[in-house]
């Protein structure tokens, strides 16, 4: 019984060892893996990184849940009446409180900030953003021409990019006073608002094969005493790559348009 | 081979565990905008029909009362989009379907509300609404 014991205990010692060799080889594997990966970013035929591909919108690092907000204590001071505009109270009509229960648009960046796929398309001239959230896209040339002086304000704004070695930096201006981000998920008796003085500046930079670097600034003089900026991340998801972007057409079937519901009839 | 009772209660089962694992499906609109979270509402009944649209899907409930009265209940759930691209189809949930659903009435006292949370007979239960709403207890 004592030979038996022994014989067990020999066994079960080569099993356990040769798992353990089996992690540390996997885990060795996985890293060569990494790092063969995190050296090679595709680049495009001039040189320039190539952000092409589906990506999971911009979060904090491991961040999970739903929409992105900014952090109001990233945020700069307020300058004398910005906190006003800033937060804007709901007045219990639907129209004001939530517009997009009307299918009126999120604007830039919120409408970038749902937990919906992003896809990148970069040509030299363009990079086209287009995310599944009602098919929103960007058309962000990248030639750094001047901003237009002469258009009305949008939703949107308007998007020049340019880049600075690997990092490509986007420059929009020309925004309507709009929400800023979903705030009014977390707390219902507000929006968090923009001006038309707003000017946002994102730096893309991608730092992996499944990393974007996406820091955004937040530069609103009639609110904030200074620019701010948050560090967020995106996340390379190939898997999204064999469907691509569903249409999602907010006014085929609204039934319930500002709380009131059509008749299911 | 496989009955067609067996893929029905497989497809059943793929729908609840992938709604059960949905990291998130948003709303396009923020929940107060139209569901009330004093009101919640719980019933049982049959489906009567599933609307596969955006921006959020639709499915209906017959619902029975103590005096046979019956009542057509609508509900809403994610985005079409969200659902497919984690495998579930417009043939998940069908018509004929006994099902309890838990979710919020809508603002304006009609017998439409958000469905947080729906059970099959055989007790496997989901949720169903949207991160941003309010969940059912």
């Amino acid at each position: 019984m004592y030979t038996n014991l022994k014989r067990g205990r020999a066994v079960s010692m080569a099993l356990c060892g040769l798992a353990t060799a089996l992690v540390v080889a996997a885990i060795a594997i996985d890293r060569a893996q990494a790092q063969s990966t995190s050296g090679q970013i595709p680049r495009q035929a001039d040189g320039k990184p190539d952000f092409s591909g589906m990506w999971d919108n911009p979060k904090e690092p491991g961040a999970k849940g739903p929409a992105t907000v900014f952090n109001r204590s990233r945020m700069s001071p307020f300058v004398p009446g910005g906190e006003a505009l800033f937060y804007e109270p709901r007045t219990g009509d639907p129209r004001h409180d939530e517009p997009r229960a009307f299918c009126m648009p999120s604007g830039f960046p919120s409408a970038f900030l749902g937990p919906y796929p992003i896809q990148l398309i970069q040509t030299p001239q363009y990079l086209v953003m287009s995310t599944e959230f009602m098919n929103v896209t960007r058309i962000i040339p990248l030639d750094g021409r001047p901003h237009k002086t002469d258009i009305e304000p949008t939703f949107y704004g308007e998007p020049v990019g340019r880049w600075e070695g690997d990092t490509l930096v986007i420059e929009a201006r020309n925004y309507k006073r709009w929400s800023l981000d979903d705030w009014y998920y977390q707390n219902p008796k507000e929006y968090r608002m923009h001006t038309e003085a707003l000017r946002t500046i994102e730096r893309l930079r991608r730092v992996d094969l499944n990393t974007i670097s996406y820091q955004f600034t937040v530069d609103d003089p009639k609110i904030f005493t200074k620019p701010w900026t948050v560090d967020w991340e995106m996340k390379r998801h190939p898997e999204w790559e064999k469907t691509g972007l569903y249409e999602m057409v907010c006014n085929e079937n609204n039934r319930c348009e500002g709380g009131k519901c059509r008749d299911s009839k | 081979m496989q009955n067609p009772k067996g893929k029905m209660q497989n497809a059943a089962a793929v729908f609840v565990f992938l709604l059960a694992t949905a990291p998130c499906i948003q709303a396009h609109h923020s929940f107060t905008a139209e569901y009330d979270s004093n009101q919640p509402v719980k019933v049982t009944g049959v489906v009567t029909k599933v609307e596969w649209t955006n921006p959020h899907i639709w499915f209906f409930v017959d619902v029975k009362d103590a005096q046979g009265r019956v009542t057509n209940w609508g509900f809403s759930g994610g985005p079409p989009g969200v659902l497919q691209r984690r495998g579930i189809t417009k043939n998940a949930m069908k018509t004929g379907d006994v099902i309890v659903v838990e979710g919020f009435r809508a603002r304006d006292g009609s017998n439409n509300a958000s469905g947080g949370r729906v059970t099959f007979p055989d007790g496997r239960s989901v949720f169903t609404a949207s991160n941003e709403d309010k969940a059912p207890k």
